[in-house]
């Protein structure tokens, strides 16, 4: 079976509160299974509970092997792992795939300072699983078991990946967290900085990126896509947060023939009203001009692919 | 014949290339937190070979993109505008620091490990002093540039060089008091020439030519160039590299009470260190085409 489970869905911060109650307050963290194999995608506010499941569903067969891909080092995207349970069980074992910035620490050292005595009762070394950290760049990489991975550099302000798996034939997309790329030189020709050359080349650059992003996650059965914003939002103060639009998510995906859409990162001031209210109208819309599924990605949702 | 070091040096020096111009202008640039996306690339362009090894690093294995990415406009608007200029400041520094045919004397991979290991522990000591985020930089590349004043000696006067680096050996004192023995000139001279040939500013001319005159430092930059001698130090005792001296000043404990690092903090850094100079080393490999 291969399968995705949405553990955390919030962009920024944890958002407990009776306004989050049913699309969860819960940062990002994604169960996949390929058959028998584990692989979480990002190490949110989530990941405690998918740590606590584990450890009651899987504990019982053996140790618990799993890879753990982060999409990029923000906090919100690995403040859950120090409450992930499985660390303290013996015989757990842990491959933490991920990109690190030019110039910064490395993948180690950013996970593992959460795990000093400042900010956690319990260091990193002091841990009982077995775990190995690796660099990644953008690559194709041969999981075995018959699972392929893709990743792709997406525009965000730290280095960051967008990954796809393919499985028995299937495929799934995450792209997150991501803004689409735009001409950040001068267009405008009464600008003082403008250049004719420039302008052309920038805008050539950003359409270019971005098709090659919508390649990337083209024809997949599940893409779960950053919509942290409205359009409006977007464009009122949030450009180059790195973070994407309803709007332009449904739009790309649906050019892409994505088959099936969930949109992820919610903002944290986004109420389960707002998030209903948006899903239905986005659902309505949709249904009479493309076959294309969109939900909206909520806490305990588990998506076959 | 000091008189004849002297002309030598100076000819050496006004005899420079103008790449120097474009490290000026990008180590400004790189200053400025509000730097923009066209001040980059205009900066950058000025200079088609710094604009060819930015072009190459973000080509190499480190991103090891799938596609090839041939303009500099793409590489802003892909990677953004602080990721850029972190790269052009580390290629045109370290552009300037490794050239294989200056050195006769030390050897050049041995002094590049031993520059970039000051570079990277000054960034280190200033980012656990929490000094300003936006001056990081300027602490590496004043630890980077601390010896540049030994690449003229070096390339110039190679025997004399290799005279003052067995003085220092035998009588087992530190390698400036050697130099300013055998040529009557020492690398924090000549260091301080290439800085006003360069036009560096204040703080950088004041690390490369006072970094073994800290006690009596009394300048405006005193945190930048105690923190300079004191990875001086780190890189010397722990033999990351080669500077030429084997017997270095200590470092008086005053000098970490100023800083207010304690000297056992330098035991633990020694992975961090390492692991930092691996990841910049992919410059020299750029460099020397290996």
């Amino acid at each position: 079976m291969f399968s995705v489970t949405i553990w955390g869905d919030r962009g920024s911060m944890p958002v407990p509160g009776p306004d989050t109650v049913v699309f969860g307050g819960n940062t990002a963290c994604l169960e996949v299974r390929c058959g028998e194999r584990i692989i979480i995608i990002d190490a949110g506010s989530g990941i405690r509970g998918l740590g606590d499941y584990l450890v009651r569903t899987e504990l019982k067969k053996g140790p618990i092997h799993a890879d753990i891909f982060l999409t990029h080092t923000h906090w919100d995207h690995i403040m859950g792992f120090p409450m992930f349970t499985p660390i303290y069980i013996p015989g757990t074992s842990l491959e933490i795939h991920g990109p690190v910035n030019f110039e910064d620490e490395t993948l180690e050292q950013i996970i593992g300072a959460q795990l000093s005595y400042r900010y956690w009762p319990v260091r990193q070394d002091e841990l009982a699983a077995k775990i190995k950290y690796e660099t990644l760049r953008e690559t194709m990489l041969d999981l075995g078991d018959g699972i392929k991975l893709r990743t792709k550099y997406l525009n965000h302000p730290v280095l960051c990946l967008g990954y796809r798996i393919e499985y028995e034939g299937k495929s799934f997309v995450t792209i997150f967290d991501h803004e689409p790329y735009v001409n950040l030189f001068p267009t405008n020709p009464t600008h003082p900085d403008y250049d004719a050359a420039i302008a052309l080349e920038g805008d050539t650059a950003a359409r270019e990126e971005n098709a090659k992003i919508e390649n990337f996650y083209s024809d997949a059965n599940v893409l779960i896509h950053d919509t942290q914003y409205s359009a409006k939002e977007y464009r009122a103060g949030k450009s180059g947060w790195g973070h994407s639009s309803y709007e332009y998510a449904i739009n790309a995906a649906n050019r892409s023939r994505v088959k099936k859409l969930l949109l992820f990162h919610h903002d944290p001031n986004r109420t389960d009203t707002e998030l209903q209210e948006l899903e239905l109208f986005y659902q309505a819309k949709l249904a009479r001009l493309t076959a294309m599924e969109i939900h909206m990605a909520r806490e305990g949702l588990k998506v076959i692919i | 014949m000091s008189a004849n070091y002297m002309v030598k040096v100076k000819n050496y020096l006004s005899s420079m290339p103008s790449l120097p111009t474009t490290v000026t202008k990008v180590l400004e640039i790189c200053n400025n937190p509000r730097t923009s996306p066209i001040d980059l690339d205009k900066v950058i362009s000025l200079d088609p070979v710094l604009m060819g090894k930015v072009l190459k690093l973000i080509n190499s294995a480190y991103y090891s993109m799938q596609n090839q990415v041939t303009s500099l406009v793409r590489a802003i608007i892909m990677l953004g505008v602080n990721t850029v200029k972190n790269l052009a400041l580390s290629t045109a520094i370290l552009d300037k620091m490794v050239d294989k045919n200056g050195f006769r004397a030390l050897n050049m991979e041995g002094f590049w490990r031993h520059s970039l290991c000051v570079g990277v522990v000054s960034k280190l000591i200033a980012r656990k002093r929490m000094v300003d985020s936006t001056r990081l930089d300027e602490y590496f590349a004043a630890g980077l540039l601390h010896d540049i004043g030994k690449i003229p000696l070096n390339n110039i006067l190679s025997e004399e060089y290799l005279q003052a680096m067995g003085l220092a050996d035998r009588e087992r004192i530190p390698l400036y008091m050697a130099e300013k023995r055998v040529l009557n000139l020492d690398h924090a001279e000549t260091g301080a020439m290439i800085a006003e040939v360069w036009k560096l500013d204040k703080p950088l001319s004041d690390a490369i030519s006072l970094h073994h005159a800290c006690d009596s430092y009394n300048g405006s930059n005193k945190e930048l160039v105690f923190t300079v001698a004191v990875a001086d130090y780190y890189a010397n005792r722990e033999r990351i590299g080669f500077s030429g001296s084997v017997h270095p000043d200590k470092v008086p404990p005053e000098m970490f009470d100023f800083l207010g690092i304690e000297k056992a903090w330098l035991e633990e850094i020694d992975d961090l260190v390492n692991k930092e100079i691996e990841k910049a080393s992919i410059f020299l490999k750029l460099k020397t085409g290996a």
